[in-house]
């Protein structure tokens, strides 16, 4: 599953909802489309805390406002309270909603279960890059449009 | 955008969720992960029925009627066409400056459609 992933390996947020945002803000969106995705990603996580192991949480969603796999992977050495868990590694994905169904949303979380439940969550702890993090998810790691727009 | 618009995309990706925290074989792997997608399914129904309730009455009945019907009610415009039923959109429509600041509905199939600006 060599999916193209953008990174933010220097988090600076110090709450999970402008964590999220600050991830968000790597695909480039729209302002409303931003904002939409933030309320559902933080709608879930509100029913109930993504986090899959240990310092490690993977908030995710399907929606209508994206029209392909948008994947991110988070570091904040500081961690970030989600809230009663602080969180050093976010991995965040968005896929869209398709007639097909959930199928490949489903794909997804099983590769990344898969990943993690071997020794994928220690190995992503330990990452020391995005491009390192991005081969322990067996992802191709692939430049923030917002960082290509910087002079 | 139209706050009501805001609302009825967000009830959808609510829905979506719900329906796929609900799917079995996302259920496995939710539970894999150490996740509890049963008790997150009754949280996001909670939440499910309090924005439903922010949006006005005539399009909260609309958005269920073509939910149950459709099983999708609110769909993006793609190259000028509802991504619902693929009908062209009439020009003066996709042409409108106040697109995504009104509630539209597509023609054909009714359905709740918005630009992806």
């Amino acid at each position: 599953m060599k999916r193209p992933i953008f990174s933010n390996w220097s988090i600076t947020s110090v709450t999970r909802k402008t964590a999220l945002a600050e991830l968000l803000k790597l695909f480039s969106f729209q302002k409303t489309t931003e904002e939409l995705l933030l309320t559902a990603l933080e709608t879930r996580e509100q029913a109930e805390p993504t986090i899959v192991h240990n310092g490690i949480a993977m908030p995710h969603c399907r929606s209508i406002l994206v029209d392909d796999f948008m994947i991110a992977v988070g570091k904040s050495e500081k961690g970030i309270p989600w809230p009663g868990k602080k969180v050093k590694i976010i991995i965040l994905f968005i896929t869209p909603v398709k007639p097909s169904g959930p199928e490949e949303h489903m794909k997804l979380i099983k590769h990344l279960a898969k990943l993690l439940r071997t020794d994928g969550a220690e190995k992503l702890l330990k990452a020391d890059s995005p491009i390192e993090a991005a081969s322990i998810l067996h992802f191709t790691l692939q430049e923030s449009k917002q960082n290509e727009q910087r002079p | 955008m139209n706050k009501d618009l805001e609302r009825l995309i967000s009830l959808h990706d609510l829905d979506v969720m719900i329906s796929d925290l609900q799917n079995k074989d996302i259920q496995k792997q939710e539970k894999k992960l150490g996740l509890s997608p049963a008790a997150a399914v009754v949280e996001l129904k909670k939440m499910r029925s309090e924005l439903s309730l922010l949006i006005t009455r005539r399009n909260r009945d609309m958005y269920d009627q073509l939910a149950s019907h459709y099983g999708n009610a609110v769909v993006p415009v793609i190259h000028e066409r509802c991504s619902g039923c693929f009908t062209q959109l009439p020009t003066a429509f996709v042409a409108s400056p106040d697109r995504n600041k009104r509630v539209e509905t597509c023609p054909a199939c009714g359905r709740f459609i918005y630009w992806c600006d």
